[in-house]
């Protein structure tokens, strides 16, 4: 979902329209506030989102919206894609040095923007899934870790339970629960969830 | 200078005191010891001519006893009658007033003959007196004349008179015959024998052997003791002393003039001496005080931070004091007596220094300008200059003496007020091109981007192959944003239209005077001469009065930085205007001779953001043309044909064609 923050309507409606003809569903929001009153709300899920920023807006502006993003850890998991009508490097510099996934200065080429806002929304996602897999890592106990990286190795079974002085029958058991907690069925879909 | 000895100051007085002193004793004893001289010469004429006093008496008395030997002699050979033997006795008695008589006695003592005057009746015993008796007794014994000792004359002379017998004794063979007796008044004697001029001088007396006064003769009054002599007469038989006393007194101090005379020269002397001493000490005291004045004026140089500098007529240094040897970095010793062209001059600005020079030499001098100098690692300073002709005591004009400030600071603060002020009123100009240039950007900003937006969009599902229904919303909108870019361009023209009423009518020259004083202090900084040609028939122009301004600014400012390369005698900026009354215009040009403008450079002199300078916001020029065409102008440059840029504007005449 890409969500468009502009306090002009023509600016807000043309992007929406613009996002539509390449497939990419957008919300707009007039204000940096409304957006951020969204945020905060429990429909709101980061994975896969990317937003479009403009900097100058009356009230809240885009850097100080930016703040507030980032000050809740959401900059990680949301791209977030500054656009200006003044050319102004160093403020650009700036965001991008905290976290800023890029930045635009009107007037853009339309569709090198909207690329950019494709590869936000494949970031947001793959950002989102990495979290996902460390949280589930998270709930490994150390012995767990231990297995883990043994079978991460490719070691087989025995060789496991020699080198951690255990019984099989315990490193099988393990290996169920490693499988178990992170939500995979082989050892190979194992790996590549932690390539 | 003449080199002194020094000594040591104690000896340097002493030689003096002595000498003064040696002086003084010399003044006091010679007028004593030529009163010594002169007494011992009196005193040794005294004694000379007492001798010869003495020498007198004896040859009067030898005469005598010669006489009476011949009369013995003839009386004791021949028995004269006692008639001749009288006679002879008056003969003698005429040949000296002090023989008063002469008697011949016989061994019994009868007087035989006697002289006229001779006492008669007495005895002979009586008449001769007791001491003459002895020496008549004495004479016979020895067979020679004896005197008698000195005796009172008795009879009828004066009762103090004094006489003296000569006992002559008569022999034939050895039989006594008698006696001659010739009797001396012994005051008779000096009356007669002294001479007149020894007397008046002299009291002479005769003594006895106790010193008793027998005689005496003071015609010029009593002497005074103070040179005497005694003289024995030696005469056999009578001891007699002729004392001679001489009435002058002791010589007086000052005898004479030449003493007093060289006394009070003496004394003249001294006191010159003493009042060459004061006046030398005075002297020495003003010359301390002046020696004083001098390190105090040494000193007042020394402290001061204005550079002083004295030339002579022909332009060569005579004097610096140390805040100018600072000033221009060069030793004193390098600088005195240096004849231009001086090593703190800067090359470049020679032809000035020259110039200067030759108006000096010429003998008008600027009393006050600004200049530069340059120390020997290269620093430029910028000084301002006082002179003023240095006079001698004699009123003589010798030279010019200058004082000199290093301005630098004051400079730098011109430059930084001047740059504070321009970038002040840069703002304000820019803030007014600003206005528009911002205004069209934003606004037009947003409907061009949806326009944009809108047209990529119906372009990608067109290439998707998308329902083209899909397409009419947009198309609309973006039909909708172009409408509204129109707006905006509308609007611009009605701000110009704003702006023109504040176009008014106005003199370029009036213009030009409001902003001088920043374009002159530019001029300065880069040793630029200025040169306005403006005609007095010029028309009034319609313009914005801050936009031409700023405009004008702009072009200057551009012409004497372009001169920064240029020699000094050639930097100058030329501002000229023009009617053109066929066009209904002025012409302004703004003429350099500085580097000219490249190809290249040309080719965007007048796009935004394009500077050739370093400080540059490259909005200049591109500003400058916007403003003159807003009025109707234009703005063009071509080449200057000696070297540099014309810059050419042109501004519609006031009431001309709107």
């Amino acid at each position: 979902m890409l969500h468009i923050v502009d306090d002009e309507a023509v600016v807000r409606d043309s992007l929406s329209w613009l996002a539509s003809s390449r497939g990419i569903a957008a919300t707009t929001y007039d204000s940096a506030a409304a957006f951020l009153a969204f945020a905060q709300s429990g429909a709101f899920d980061p994975e896969g989102d990317c937003v479009l920023l403009d900097v100058r807006m009356p009230e809240i502006s885009g850097v100080a919206a930016f703040d507030q993003l980032a000050a809740r850890g959401l900059t990680a998991r949301l791209p977030v894609i500054f656009l200006t009508g003044h050319g102004d490097v160093p403020m650009a510099v700036d965001t991008l040095k905290r976290g800023a996934f890029d930045f635009f200065e009107k007037p853009f080429n339309d569709n090198q923007l909207m690329d950019r806002v494709q590869e936000g929304l494949a970031a947001s996602r793959e950002a989102s899934g990495k979290a996902a897999v460390q949280a589930r890592l998270a709930t490994l106990s150390s012995r767990e870790r231990e297995v883990l990286d043994l079978i991460l190795a490719g070691k087989m079974n025995k060789v496991v339970a020699d080198e951690l002085g255990i019984s099989m029958r315990t490193v099988e058991v393990h290996r169920a629960h490693i499988f178990d907690k992170m939500q995979v069925k082989t050892a190979v879909e194992l790996a590549g969830l932690l390539k | 200078m003449l080199k002194r000895i020094s000594l040591p100051s104690s000896v340097r007085w002493l030689l003096p005191v002595v000498l003064v002193l040696l002086f003084v004793a010399i003044v006091f004893w010679l007028p004593w010891q030529a009163r010594q001289l002169e007494s011992t010469e009196r005193q040794e004429q005294l004694i000379a001519d007492t001798l010869w006093v003495e020498q007198s008496i004896r040859f009067q008395l030898g005469r005598h006893e010669e006489s009476l030997r011949g009369l013995a002699n003839e009386i004791a050979t021949g028995h004269p009658a006692p008639a001749d033997v009288q006679q002879r006795m008056e003969r003698m008695l005429k040949n000296g007033a002090e023989l008063k008589s002469v008697i011949q006695v016989d061994p019994h003592g009868r007087v035989v003959v006697a002289s006229e005057g001779a006492p008669v009746g007495a005895g002979t015993n009586a008449m001769l007196g007791q001491s003459s008796l002895a020496a008549q007794d004495h004479a016979r014994r020895t067979h020679s004349p004896v005197y008698a000792e000195p005796e009172p004359l008795g009879g009828d002379a004066a009762p103090d008179a004094l006489k003296m017998d000569l006992h002559f004794p008569i022999y034939r063979g050895d039989q006594w015959m008698g006696s001659l007796v010739a009797t001396f008044q012994l005051s008779s004697l000096l009356d007669e024998m002294v001479p007149w001029w020894f007397a008046q001088d002299n009291q002479i007396s005769l003594l006895d052997r106790d010193d008793k006064v027998l005689a005496r003769r003071s015609s010029a009054g009593p002497g005074h003791g103070v040179y005497t002599h005694k003289r024995a007469l030696d005469l056999p038989g009578a001891t007699i002393t002729l004392m001679t006393d001489s009435v002058k007194g002791e010589p007086k101090l000052l005898p004479n003039l030449l003493v007093g005379s060289v006394i009070a020269l003496s004394l003249a002397l001294l006191w010159s001496l003493f009042a060459l001493w004061g006046h030398i000490s005075r002297r020495l005291a003003a010359e301390g005080e002046l020696r004083q004045q001098m390190s105090f004026r040494t000193a007042m140089e020394n402290s001061l931070v204005t550079g002083l500098r004295a030339r002579d007529l022909e332009g060569r240094i005579t004097y610096v004091n140390p805040a100018f040897c600072q000033m221009v970095g060069y030793p004193a010793e390098e600088l005195i007596g240096r004849s231009p062209p001086m090593p703190y001059w800067a090359p470049d600005v020679m032809e000035e220094y020259q110039h200067r020079l030759a108006n000096v030499l010429a003998g008008s001098i600027t009393p006050e300008f600004e200049t530069l100098f340059q120390r020997p690692d290269g620093t430029r300073i910028p000084v301002l200059v006082f002179e003023a002709p240095l006079v001698d005591k004699e009123g003589r004009h010798t030279g010019y003496m200058g004082s000199i400030l290093d301005i630098s600071d004051r400079k730098r603060m011109e430059e930084l007020n001047r740059q504070h002020q321009e970038k002040l009123q840069a703002s304000a100009r820019l803030a007014t091109m600003g206005e528009i240039a911002s205004m069209l950007a934003h606004e037009l900003n947003q409907p061009l981007a949806a326009i944009s937006s809108y047209t990529t969009g119906a372009l990608n599902i067109l290439a998707r192959g998308g329902d083209t229904a899909m397409l009419k919303p947009a198309l609309e909108q973006a039909g909708a944003q172009a409408q509204r870019a129109g707006q905006i361009i509308r609007s611009v023209h009605e701000f110009v239209k704003n702006r023109e009423s504040e176009r008014q009518d106005v003199a370029l020259q009036s213009m030009l005077d409001s902003i001088l004083v920043l374009i002159e202090l530019q001029a300065r900084q880069h040793h630029v001469s200025l040169q306005i040609e403006l005609p007095d028939s010029l028309p009034l122009v319609r313009a914005d009065r801050l936009l031409i301004e700023q405009v004008l600014l702009n072009l200057t400012r551009n012409g004497i930085e372009a001169m920064g390369d240029v020699q000094p005698l050639k930097r100058v900026l030329r501002v000229v205007a023009e009617n053109d009354p066929l066009a209904g215009m002025v012409v302004v040009q703004v003429i350099d001779n500085g580097h000219g403008i490249p190809q290249d450079v040309a080719e965007r002199l007048f796009s935004p953001f394009f500077s050739t300078k370093a400080e540059g916001m490259g909005m200049g020029l591109n500003i400058c043309r916007t403003a003159i065409e807003f009025h109707g102008g234009t703005l063009t440059h071509r080449d200057n044909p000696q070297g540099g840029t014309i810059f050419t504007f042109t501004l519609p005449v006031a009431g001309g064609v709107k």
